[in-house]
Parts: C-alpha cells; sequence; structure tokens
C-alpha cells in the first residue's frame, strides 16, 4: 500500500475498504472484531443478519434510557396528580377519596409512555451522533454505493489499534478492494 | 442459516424428535394417582360435609376445570393464529401447543359433573333465588337454564371440531408430509378465531359471570381470554423447557424460541393487567351499585388480600422480572415464571368463581383444603394426560413446509 499517503488537510478520518458480498463483508467483520478494533462501522444498503455477532456488539443501552425515562415520567406523572389534587387543592369529585390510586392510573401510564417514547427517539439520536450535517465518508465517490450495492468497512483512526498501513493491509487480507484513506474535514 | 439447513436430516432425526419409550411414565402415573386422590377427597368432603361444604367443593372443582379449559383454549387460539399469520418461527413450537389443544375432551368430562350440579351455586337456576327479581327478568331471556345447555353443547361442539381437525391435520402431516394440510389448517384457522372469539365470550358470561347474575361487565369475555392466553404460552414455554432437559429438540427450539415466548408471555401479563384494570377502573369510577358489588365483595370481607395477591402476583412481579432481556433468554427464570403465573392464573380464577359461595346466612369463606383438593384434582389429571399425550408424537411437526425457517429463527434485537 504505498500509494496511499496521509493527505493533511485535516487529518485522515481513517480507511475505507469495500468488500464483494454480504458473506464477504460479514466474514471480513469477524476478522476486523478478532483484531481488537474497537472504532469501526460496517455500511451496506441491506440488514445483514447476524451481524451484531460478527461485530461483536453489545447490547444496545437504549432499554436503560427508555426505562429510566419511563420510570420518571410515570412517578412525576403521579406525583403531580396527587400532589395537586390530594394535597395542595382537594377537590370533592364524585365522591372518590382524595388520594385514590385509581383516577391516577391512566394519566400515570399515559406519562409513562410518553417519555419512554420520547426518550426512546432522542436517545437513538444521541447515540447514532445525530443529527450531523456532513461524514468524512461522503467525499468517498465509491462510498455513495453503500446505498446501492456496495458494503463496506471503514475504520476510524481515533481507535487506538489504528495504523494506516497494517490496518489497510488487515483488510486488503480480509477480502477488501478499492481500499482508500478518508480524509477527516 | 445455510449451516442450519445442511444438518436438517439430522436435526429431524428421530432421536432427535421422539421421546424414548416409556418417557414420562413415571410422572404421568404420579399426576394421575395425585389427581385421582385430590378427587376422591373432593368428594368425601363433599359427601360428608354440609350444604356449604357442596357448594364450596363445587366451586373449586370448577375452577379446576376453568383452568384446564382455559390452557386447552388458549393453546388452540395460539395454533389458530400461529397458522393464520404463516408464523414460520413457531414450526418447531406448535406441536407442543397442539397436544394441549387436543385436551379438550378432557375438559369436556370435567365440565358434566358442573354442568349437572350447575343449581348448586349458579342461584339464577334456583327460583327461591329468582322469584320477583327484576333485574334477572330482564336477562332471562339468555339466562335461563334450557338455553345455558344448548350454548354449553354448541361451545364444546365448536372446539371439539377445530381442535380435533387441527390436530389431525398436524399428526397426519408428520407421516404423509402433505403440504397442503398446512394450508387446510390455515384457511380452517381464519374463521375459526372468528369462532373462538364469540365461544370463548359467551362461555366466560355463562360460567363465571352468570355466577353472580346481577353484575354488568361488556369486558369480562376479554378478561378470560387476556388471561388463558398468557397462561397457554407460559405452559409451552414450560413443556419446551421440560423437553430440551429430556435431550430432545437441539437445534430445533433454541433460547431464540424461548425467547420469542418470554416476549409474548410479557405481552400478555401486561394485557391482562389493562384489561383487568379497564374493567376495574370503569365499574370504579361510575360507581353503579349492580356493577360496583361485584367489587365490593373482593374489596371486603376477607377478599382483599387475595385481590393485592392477585395484582402483585400475576401482573408486578411477571411484569417487572420478564422486562429485562436477559431473563427471558434464561430458561431457568423463564420456567419459574411460567410456573408462578400458572399458579397465579388458577387464583385469578379462584378469585372470580369462589367469592360468589357464602354460608347461608352470608359470611364469606375463605380458601380452604376442600378447595385445595378440588382444583387440584381436574390439573393433576389433566398434566397426568398430557404428559402421555406429549410422549405419543413426535415432538416437532417434523414434515411442516416451515421447518427451516423455524430451525433458522433467531432474534436480532
Amino acid at each position: 500500500m504505498a500509494g496511499l499517503k496521509k493527505k493533511s488537510h485535516g487529518g485522515t478520518w481513517g480507511v475505507l475498504a469495500e468488500f464483494e458480498s454480504p458473506a464477504a463483508v460479514y466474514h471480513a467483520a469477524e476478522q476486523v472484531r478478532d483484531a481488537g478494533y474497537s472504532k469501526w462501522d460496517v455500511y451496506a444498503p441491506i440488514p445483514i443478519h447476524g451481524m451484531d455477532e460478527a461485530m461483536g456488539l453489545k447490547g444496545s443501552k437504549m432499554a436503560w434510557i427508555v426505562g429510566t425515562f419511563a420510570a420518571m415520567g410515570a412517578s412525576g406523572g403521579f406525583l403531580l396528580q396527587w400532589w395537586t389534587s390530594a394535597v395542595a387543592y382537594p377537590i370533592v369529585v364524585n365522591d372518590k377519596p382524595f388520594g385514590a390510586w385509581e383516577q391516577f392510573t391512566p394519566v400515570t401510564f399515559e406519562l409513562g409512555v410518553l417519555f419512554a417514547g420520547i426518550s426512546a427517539v432522542f436517545g437513538m439520536l444521541a447515540i447514532n451522533g445525530l443529527p450531523r450535517w456532513n461524514h468524512p465518508l461522503f467525499s468517498s465517490e465509491r462510498f455513495l454505493s453503500a446505498s446501492d450495492d456496495g458494503f463496506f468497512i471503514g475504520i476510524e483512526s481515533k481507535d487506538a489499534k489504528f495504523n494506516s498501513d497494517a490496518t489497510s493491509k488487515l483488510l486488503e487480507k480480509a477480502g477488501g478492494f478499492n481500499i482508500e484513506m478518508v480524509e477527516d474535514q | 442459516m445455510a449451516h442450519a439447513i445442511a444438518d436438517k436430516s439430522k436435526l429431524l432425526s428421530a432421536a432427535n424428535t421422539a421421546l424414548p419409550v416409556g418417557a414420562g411414565r413415571m410422572a404421568s402415573l404420579a399426576l394421575l394417582a395425585l389427581g385421582g386422590i385430590t378427587i376422591a377427597l373432593t368428594i368425601l368432603g363433599a359427601v360428608l360435609g354440609d350444604d356449604t361444604a357442596k357448594k364450596v367443593a363445587l366451586a373449586s372443582f370448577h375452577v379446576g376445570f376453568l383452568v384446564t379449559l382455559g390452557l386447552a383454549l388458549g393453546s388452540m387460539i395460539l395454533v389458530m393464529i400461529l397458522h393464520q399469520v404463516n408464523a414460520g418461527w413457531s414450526a418447531t413450537i406448535r406441536r407442543q401447543l397442539e397436544n394441549v389443544m387436543s385436551m379438550i375432551p378432557v375438559c369436556l368430562v370435567f365440565f358434566l359433573p358442573v354442568a349437572i350440579l350447575a343449581p348448586m351455586i349458579f342461584h339464577w337456576m334456583d327460583p327461591h333465588y329468582t322469584d320477583g327479581d327484576v333485574v334477572y327478568a330482564a336477562k332471562a331471556s339468555f339466562l335461563n337454564k334450557p338455553f345455558f345447555y344448548v350454548r354449553a353443547v354448541i361451545y364444546f361442539g365448536a372446539w371439539l371440531y377445530f381442535s380435533q381437525r387441527l390436530y389431525r391435520l398436524s399428526i397426519g402431516q408428520d407421516s404423509d408430509g402433505d403440504r397442503w394440510r398446512s394450508a387446510k389448517a390455515r384457511k380452517m384457522s381464519s374463521y375459526g378465531l372468528l369462532i373462538m372469539a364469540l365461544t370463548t365470550a359467551f362461555a366466560a358470561f355463562d360460567w363465571m359471570m352468570s355466577l353472580d347474575y346481577h353484575w354488568f361487565s361488556t369486558m369480562f369475555g376479554v378478561y378470560f381470554f387476556a388471561g388463558f392466553i398468557g397462561v397457554a404460552t407460559s405452559l409451552c414455554a414450560l413443556i419446551l423447557i421440560i423437553l430440551r432437559r429430556a435431550g430432545v429438540m437441539e437445534g430445533l427450539v433454541t433460547q431464540e424460541h424461548l425467547h420469542d415466548l418470554g416476549k409474548l408471555m410479557f405481552g400478555f401479563v401486561v394485557f391482562w393487567a389493562y384489561i383487568g384494570f379497564s374493567q376495574y377502573f370503569l365499574i370504579w369510577y361510575g360507581n353503579i351499585p349492580e356493577e360496583t358489588m361485584w367489587f365490593q365483595v373482593r374489596r371486603t370481607d376477607g377478599w382483599m388480600p387475595y385481590s393485592v395477591a392477585l395484582a402483585f402476583g400475576r401482573f408486578v412481579i411477571p411484569f417487572v422480572v420478564l422486562m429485562a432481556r436477559p431473563a427471558r433468554r434464561n430458561p431457568m427464570i423463564l420456567a419459574t415464571v411460567a410456573i408462578w403465573l400458572l399458579a397465579f392464573n388458577a387464583l385469578d380464577l379462584f378469585w372470580v368463581v369462589r367469592p360468589t359461595v357464602h354460608t347461608p346466612d352470608g359470611h364469606s369463606i375463605m380458601f380452604g383444603w376442600l378447595d385445595a383438593v378440588a382444583i387440584l384434582g381436574p390439573v393433576c389429571i389433566f398434566f397426568g394426560l398430557l404428559v402421555r399425550k406429549i410422549a405419543s408424537n413426535p415432538v416437532v411437526p417434523v414434515n411442516d413446509p416451515r421447518m427451516d425457517e423455524g430451525i433458522a429463527h433467531k432474534n436480532y434485537v
């Protein structure tokens, strides 16, 4: 890979390699995983079954985010109703006890669902690093086919194990072609 | 996936899909013996006891019958849904649901004593209670003895027809591999589901709600359904976990299938709570005497601890446990929750049926030994016969056209 040099406008984002098929990119991902990289990703126009294991991805943190916000929404909804209608300004409605849990349940439930839903959307965006205007990979001509028929692996230079020559060799050995350095912008 | 299909003939070999001859015989005999003893004790307790004891015995036997009926009906509805949506993932688990579903004739046998002795606990059958009762008079065109029995015949006729047809289509496919049997089962399931929805709802009105014949609730049919569909899923998971331990179904039923059954259990736990609360909430808020009296009994007079136990045991605790993905993927935890839910479903039915039996001066009678044996009797016999049924067939529908999909099934989230 003598032809590959860092073009130093804003440093190197990382290295990108193209693969022939879903199977090829799947097995290449296993090799990158086993080589111990952590800041890298696979780009494909279709979901590839089993890719999570091939990449060694751990379970999503989303459940904890959504669960926390759902609990906050539900308890906040309950306390708000209980405080307003049983403590701060008790009003007799339909001869029911002021603090009866039954009447608070629908709003408690709905606020739990609302907070869960909103936190699911924004938590997903935050974890995915969205919204953003651009991505260094978009400067690669070849990469456009990732939304059509191209399968790619990109390894970031931020990765502790990153070494432009060794990383490129690894991808080439794994069956990658059109290997290119992608500039950071 | 390619890997799984290459091994298909090995996975579907007799060693992996058939239990050894005589498997489960001891368990079956033990359950049948326990069932026989408890039924004998029930009869003894009823015969030697006073009128109230007779009513208690019959009401709790009725609870035991409803537990077994719910398992069979829930399994049948699940089988129909899986056929109807052409669910490939379920090809390897469906046989166990079919085994439970095929037990409907046993439920019919349990129903006979209840039907014959019905006037003892169904007070609307007794003119002593209904003379001059305007609420009953308004319901009498539906709630009268002849029509009650005609409806029972219709329900059981439909259930026997669908369960035995669907069962034979699946068993027949084991030997001849005819793919058209799957298409027939799917077609039957379409109108079958509609009939099941109506018959189970009306059966719930007839056999559970009418015990308190003054009561009104349009939600009750769904309440029964929401309960039994969840325990049918639980029982299926439990059977599969036991069979996996027995060394069959290797690679056929995996953690992935159990995970999905765990999701369904979780969903139906929430659904049951949703329906149960909605029924309670509207009645609580509306505050109309002929509706609230049903819950008033269950909130006072010693039944309140049962109601609280039901809310926590049938909803809060399984809800929290099954929420965690690792719990749904762990066979031991899933089996524990499944047994837990089976027990609390029995409590649910007990809580619906038994508070309608009082002492002659109107006091409630709490759970006693007679209730325990009367519920255990039919339940043990049902499970004893079910073990035999499971052992007598291949544990998966070996020639199901969706088998490849079922074997390769995985959860990606």
